[in-house]
């Protein structure tokens, strides 16, 4: 404080004199048009590159903003992806068939998918039952019994949900049953964890007349209620079939490591519980 | 400032702004505005000389924007007069007698130091006054060799006459 008085002592003047003048500037170009004129030009000149420069500070601090924005984007996308997979436009020759989302007849575009970006903030993958703890919960919209996928594969499936959080059964966990089939076949099967290798799941009830061969894909297929239909799972790693079986052994490479899941899309399936009354009222009648 | 030279100073501030306003800028609307004679600085020339050197600066703002208000020119005598409120002290530092000012002298007057020593310093100072009263006027340095140069000379030769007129017919003491 002393040593800003002293300044001040010495160079008052110069001090006065600047504060004065910045004044006086401000006043010519905000009263008077043609130093104004000149003012503005001259600022727009200037203003150019340090506005590229103030831009280029703002974008490096707003990455983590950017991300987020990217993050959400990106379910907007992946729901639209999986949506156009379902959608079914009646043509005038009453024939359906599958259209892309953005293509006909928006009106009856029927979404079946709402996505929820979200990022895993806990996961195990060294234990029997593997679980994930995911940054979204109930406000964020996520219910159980609902499926959590990321870019490359699959991730889990939520089973608890509090306010904020919510509790997936990772991939890695004995109940996780994941309906998919090899891409190209209409076959379905069962994707389970057998519990040895993190590194591998088994794809059962394959038939085992299907010529399966390794890098084959497998995709979720459309009988899941989870998952939206056609998303990639895995790579096969090897296919034999088992003496005496009927079926294929198909040990599948997940696509999505389960030990680097890190942003992640919680799926609902908004005619989940529609679907799943109806099958309990084929149960009733049994 | 003190009691004994409040007044002067305050006669010089609105005698020079009145003057400036009411004659002078008719005379420099004649040429359209290509030469003003700026008469109105001598009240910062005038003022105490053991002065401190902010209040000069503030004072040259504020005379010379009771100026900018009558004359339309928000800013541009305000900003010139604040910059030869400062140049004053470097000037008369540069100017000063063997012994600095004894404070006998209260004012840069010709009574104390003589015509010879007033006209060198009123010259000097008029000068960047006018110079800086331009580049103000102007806003850019792309005027500075073509109009701001050429117009400080002119202004300078029609506004110095004046100068020495109005000093010789009040002769200041304090």
């Amino acid at each position: 404080m002393h040593s800003i008085l002293q300044l001040f002592i010495r160079h008052g003047g110069l001090l006065t004199l600047v504060v004065v003048e910045v004044f006086c500037f401000y006043l010519i170009s905000t009263y008077n048009d043609a130093q104004g004129e000149i003012s503005a030009t001259t600022w727009m000149q200037y203003s150019g590159t340090v506005l590229g420069w103030k831009t280029d500070l703002y974008d490096y601090v707003g990455l983590k903003d950017e991300n987020t924005r990217l993050r959400i984007e990106n379910a907007r996308l992946q729901s639209q992806l999986a949506n156009s997979r379902m959608i079914e436009v009646p043509t005038l020759d009453t024939v359906r068939r599958q259209v892309r989302a953005d293509t006909l007849e928006r009106k009856i575009i029927r979404p079946e998918y709402v996505l929820i970006s979200g990022r895993v903030v806990g996961n195990t993958i060294s234990g029997r039952n593997n679980w994930m703890i995911i940054n979204r919960g109930k406000r964020d919209g996520v219910q159980p019994n609902t499926g959590v996928i990321t870019r490359s594969g699959v991730a889990g499936v939520v089973r608890y949900v509090s306010d904020n959080f919510a509790i997936a059964m990772s991939v890695l966990h004995p109940q996780t049953k994941i309906s998919a089939a090899v891409k190209g076949y209409e076959y379905f099967g069962s994707l389970v964890w057998d519990g040895d290798d993190p590194q591998y799941l088994t794809l059962t009830d394959i038939p085992y007349h299907l010529p399966v061969k390794p890098r084959d894909t497998i995709q979720i297929s459309n009988y899941s209620l989870l998952f939206p239909e056609g998303h990639t799972v895995g790579l096969v790693d090897t296919a034999y079939r088992v003496q005496g079986s009927s079926f294929l052994y198909i040990r599948v490479k997940p696509t999505q490591t389960p030990a680097s899941v890190n942003d992640v899309y919680v799926v609902t399936n908004r005619y989940a519980p529609e679907l799943n009354d109806l099958q309990q009222a084929i149960k009733k009648d049994e | 400032m003190n009691s004994v030279n409040f007044f002067p100073n305050l006669w010089r501030f609105a005698g020079l702004v009145l003057v400036q306003a009411i004659v002078l800028e008719e005379a420099s609307l004649n040429t359209d505005g290509y030469c003003n004679v700026l008469l109105y600085p001598l009240f910062i020339l005038f003022l105490p000389i053991t002065l401190p050197v902010p209040s000069a600066v503030l004072l040259g703002f504020l005379v010379g924007l009771a100026v900018d208000f009558l004359t339309g020119t928000i800013g541009v005598n305000a900003a010139a007069g604040a910059f030869s409120g400062y140049a004053r002290a470097i000037i008369l530092h540069r100017f000063a007698t063997k012994g600095g000012y004894s404070g006998k002298e209260p004012v840069a007057s010709p009574v104390y130091f003589g015509w010879r020593w007033f006209l060198s310093v009123a010259g000097v100072f008029f000068a960047v006054h006018i110079f800086w009263y331009f580049a103000m006027s102007y806003f850019t340095p792309m005027y500075l060799l073509g109009k701001i140069i050429p117009q400080t000379i002119l202004s300078w030769v029609l506004t110095m006459p004046v100068v020495f007129i109005f000093t010789r017919l009040f002769y200041p003491k304090i």
